[in-house]
Parts: C-alpha cells; structure tokens; sequence
C-alpha cells in the first residue's frame, strides 16, 4: 500500500461572489510513479470536480502547470510525489492574476513581456522567401537555442523577490534571458542603445537585486544567472562610459 | 519596415543605470575600507594590547592627514550608498508585505540573505554614524582612546552589534555584486558563496578577539571621557 498523501490546496474563484479563498485538504493514496499532475488529476475526477489548475503536454514543454509545491515554483506535471513529504501544500503563482484555484494566467504577462522586448528579429533585409537562409556558425546557433529552450512558465517570475514586490512593473528574468537571446543573434540588427531602452532601467535589469530565486527554480535549467550578469555588466558599464564620454568631451 | 532613425534620434535614459553602478561603486569603497579598517584595530592585537602597532598605523594617516580628511570622505560615502541603496529598498508596506510573504513561503537561501543584508543596512546607518561622529570628534586615534570607549560598556553592546551587521552586510554584499555583475557564474556560485561564509565568520571571529582585548587588556586613557562630547552614554 502507497503512502496516504495529504493535499492542501488554495481555492477560490474570483468569478464567484460567494467564493472566499481559503485551503482545502484533499487526502489521496500514492501510487506508483505518481506526480502531482496524476494526483491533481485524480482528486478532479473522484472528488471534486470544481478544482481548477492548468496543464496541456504534462511532459514539461507547454509551461502550463507551474504552481507553488510546498512554497517553490514547479511543474506539476514533472515533479514526482515520491520525492515530496506526506504533507503537500500546492497554492497558485503569485504575480500572476488568478484565474481560479490553482490555475493563473501566465499567458497575459509573456504576451506583455514579449511586446515590450520586442521578441522578434529587427532587421531592415528585405527577405527573399526564395533565396537559401544565411548561414549560421553551430556554436553560435547552439548558444541561441540554449536561450531559445524557455517554456515560459512563469516559474522564475514567481520566484522572483523584486518581481513580487512590485509586479505590475518588473520584468523578470524570462525577459533577460529573451533579449541575451536577440543580442545573440547577427540577424538582429538592434544597437546596444536600442536594448538599453527596453532594459536599463530599475523595471528591467538594474532593478534585479540578483538573489537568483529564478537560476534556481527554472524547470529548464536556463542559465538565466549568466543571462542577468552579461547583461546589467554590458549595460551598465556602457551607461558609464557614455556618461563619462560626455563629461570628458564637453570639457575640451 | 524596421527602421532605426526614430531610434537614433532618441538617446536612453541612462540615470537607473548610473545609480546602480554607484550603488555598487561604493559598496566596493566600504568593503575595501572595512577590511583595511579591520587591518587597523585588529593590529592592536599583534602586541598583545600594547597598542604599538596600532598606534603606528593610526599616527601614520594622522601625520598624512588621511584620518581627518578620510573619515568624513568615508562618512559621506557611506550617507551616499545609503542613498544610492535605498533606491531598491521597498519602502511602501504593500511592497514590504509582499516581499516578506514571498521569503517565507518560498525560504530561499539568497532570498533570505537579502533580507539580512536589508536589515542590517539600518542597524549600521545608526550605530555606524555614532561610531563614526564619536571616533572623528576625538582624533587622535590611539589604541588607549579607543579602549577608554570600549570599556563604558555601552560601547562595547554597540560594537557587539555593529560587527556582526557590518560582516554580514559586507559578506553577502561582495558575494551579491559578484553574482548580479557577472563575475560569478554559474560554475562558481557555489564556491564563492562558501568563501562569503567562511569569510564573515573568520572576520566576527578577529573582531570579537579584537573587542575582548580593548575591554580586559588594553590600558584606556584616563582623561579620555572629558574629552568625548558623547558623554558616558
Ligand atoms: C549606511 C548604512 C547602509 C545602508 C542603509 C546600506 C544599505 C544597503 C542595501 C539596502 C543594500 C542592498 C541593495 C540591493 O539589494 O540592491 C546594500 C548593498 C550593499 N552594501 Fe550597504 N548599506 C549600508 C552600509 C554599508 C557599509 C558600511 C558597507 C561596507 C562596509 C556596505 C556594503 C554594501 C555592499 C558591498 C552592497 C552590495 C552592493 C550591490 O548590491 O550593488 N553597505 N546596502
Ligand atoms: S536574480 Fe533578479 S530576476 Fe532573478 S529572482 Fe532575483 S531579482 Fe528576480
Ligand atoms: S526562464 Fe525558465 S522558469 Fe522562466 S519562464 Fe522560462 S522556462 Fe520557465
Ligand atoms: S503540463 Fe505542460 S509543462 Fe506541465
């Protein structure tokens, strides 16, 4: 016989008016290579129906599933309940806005994200849909598809100190990891000041206070740690050198 | 069409960025200053109390007027740090609530450290500035002034206080440039956040020993209190 889990789980639906948000317990025998996304699968189907949470792939690729397991930003569908304790607390992301229960909308905040660091390639070449791609070194392809792997879970925006102290306006190391993904690329043809105006300021990179919640709970393993050094040193030491170009030049 | 005329004409606003190199510009300042800083006092211990060796290093940025025209320099950097660092202080209780939900719930290790290094901030912008007013307004410094201080006792429930916030601050700050820099990396996260540890321990450990000797061992000046203008505190 399986261990008996116990579930805590917050529930509340804003659409509801009855609805006060409070936790519920859910109690549920542990069977062989369970996760949490089978549990919170079989406590909808055998006890309660009304219990909303988001997944689509459960193989860790459509980012849909990333809620709080015991205070910690995960995938449910790719953590194991073997290697949780008997006692299961599972709450909804903060920053995001709740859509019910467990489920949030991420969907909303990269749409955003994604508007404001202008993910896509900027360039001017007029593109021949006939004419071969241009060539791209391996190495350098393989550093863009390292950055490329984000499944935009939110994971790390939840994780985040600075995100959840002001979330309507910080950007989150997703967003870091997005644009060191364009500066990456030659196709790009964006000017350091062009990346500066969508990132240097205390919204964006100089606002992260580097405690790296995000490096240690991304389920990708991005290397958003050297994504968020590379980018506040280039930054921040061109905001420097310009300023002390200015100061030096004005003074002939 | 992308097009980057309007782009061009359009300089960034680089104030955010200048403000956080200062932020850690100064913090490097007071991290060197600390450790040379402890270089000075813990020197009394080198003659067991004697104060010879200190009173050398003390009377050669006195003779080279380093002591009267750095301490206030250091004191400045330190209110403009202050400045600089509060910038990313939350200082609305909704931003307060929010960030100390998160740090329970999420129990982080470097999340918690920010809040160590956040709340030490306040305790050495009181204590830090009387040490400082105290120890300016009664140059010169030799190893007997400073055990007159110390053994008040109050001071000494000052210094027991200041030191490990100092540490603590200093640590987890050098650690905190590195890692939001770039200079530590992934592959040597773990490294470095072992030697700030280690590093903070190692440095409490010298100024307790350091402390314990101005109490017991050093001879105070006599005529030291008449002079301070903070009285017996
Ligand atoms: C006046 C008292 C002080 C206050 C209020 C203060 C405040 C702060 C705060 C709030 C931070 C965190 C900023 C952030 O997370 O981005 C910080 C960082 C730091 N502090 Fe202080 N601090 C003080 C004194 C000192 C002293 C005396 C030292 C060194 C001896 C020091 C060294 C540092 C360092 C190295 C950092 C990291 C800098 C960075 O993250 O860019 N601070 N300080
Ligand atoms: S390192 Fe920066 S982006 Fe990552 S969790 Fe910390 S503050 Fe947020
Ligand atoms: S960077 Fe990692 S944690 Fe953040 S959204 Fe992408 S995959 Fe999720
Ligand atoms: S269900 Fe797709 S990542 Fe979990």
């Amino acid at each position: 016989m399986g261990r008996q889990l116990k579930f805590n789980i917050f529930r509340y639906n804003p659409e509801d008016s009855a609805s006060v948000p409070h936790m519920e317990t859910f109690r549920l025998e542990e069977t062989e290579a369970m996760t949490l996304f089978i549990a919170l699968n079989r406590i909808r189907e055998e006890q309660d129906p009304s219990l909303m949470f988001d997944f689509m792939c459960r193989a860790g690729i459509c980012g849909q599933c990333a809620m709080l397991i015991n205070g910690r930003p995960d995938l449910a569908c790719h953590t194991k309940t073997k290697k949780l304790p008997d006692d299961i607390t599972v709450l909804p992301m903060p920053v995001f806005k709740l859509i019910g229960d467990l489920s949030v909308d991420t969907g909303t905040w990269f749409r955003d994200m994604n508007t404001k660091v202008e993910s896509w390639i900027h360039s001017d070449k007029v593109l021949d849909p006939a004419a071969q791609e241009e060539r791209m070194d391996n190495v350098l392809a393989d550093e863009i598809y390292e950055l490329e792997r984000c499944i935009e879970c939110g994971c790390c925006v939840a994780a985040c100190g600075k995100a959840n102290m002001i979330p309507e306006k910080f950007m989150g190391a997703a967003a870091f990891n997005r644009i060191g993904r364009f500066m990456l690329d030659p196709r790009d043809q964006r000017t350091e000041n062009e990346y500066f105006e969508v990132v240097g300021t205390d919204d964006g990179i100089f606002g992260c206070l580097g405690l790296l919640g995000c490096e240690d709970v991304c389920p990708k393993k991005l290397p958003l740690q050297d994504q968020l050094g590379m980018l506040r040193r280039k930054l921040g030491f061109s905001a420097v050198q310009h300023i002390f170009g200015k100061v030096f030049s004005s003074k002939k | 069409m992308y097009t980057q005329t309007v782009a061009q004409a359009k300089e960034p606003v680089r104030n955010d960025a200048m403000y956080d190199f200062l932020q850690m510009a100064t913090g490097v300042a007071l991290v060197l200053f600390m450790w040379a800083h402890m270089i000075l006092v813990a020197s009394v211990n080198l003659d067991f109390g004697g104060g010879r060796v200190m009173n050398f290093i003390a009377n050669f940025f006195e003779a080279t007027y380093m002591a009267q025209l750095g301490g206030p320099v250091i004191f400045l950097v330190l209110l403009f740090h202050f400045f600089m660092a509060a910038r990313k202080f939350p200082f609305r209780a909704e931003e307060q609530k929010a960030m100390w939900t998160h740090t329970v719930r999420f129990n982080h290790m470097d999340t918690w450290l920010w809040i160590i290094q956040a709340a030490t901030a306040f305790i050495i912008l009181v204590l830090g500035s009387i040490h400082l007013f105290s120890v300016l307004t009664t140059l010169p410094i030799t190893a007997a002034r400073s055990a007159a201080r110390i053994q008040t006792g109050w001071w000494l429930l000052l210094y027991l206080v200041l030191l490990p916030c100092i540490e603590l601050h200093v640590g987890i700050g050098a650690y905190r440039i590195g890692v939001k820099w770039g200079w530590i990396k992934r592959s040597t996260r773990e490294y470095f956040h072992g030697m700030e540890n280690k590093l903070s321990f190692v440095m409490i450990g010298i100024g307790l020993i350091t402390l314990i000797m101005f109490y017991f061992i050093v001879t105070p000046d006599p005529t030291f209190m008449a002079k301070t203008p903070i009285p017996h505190m």
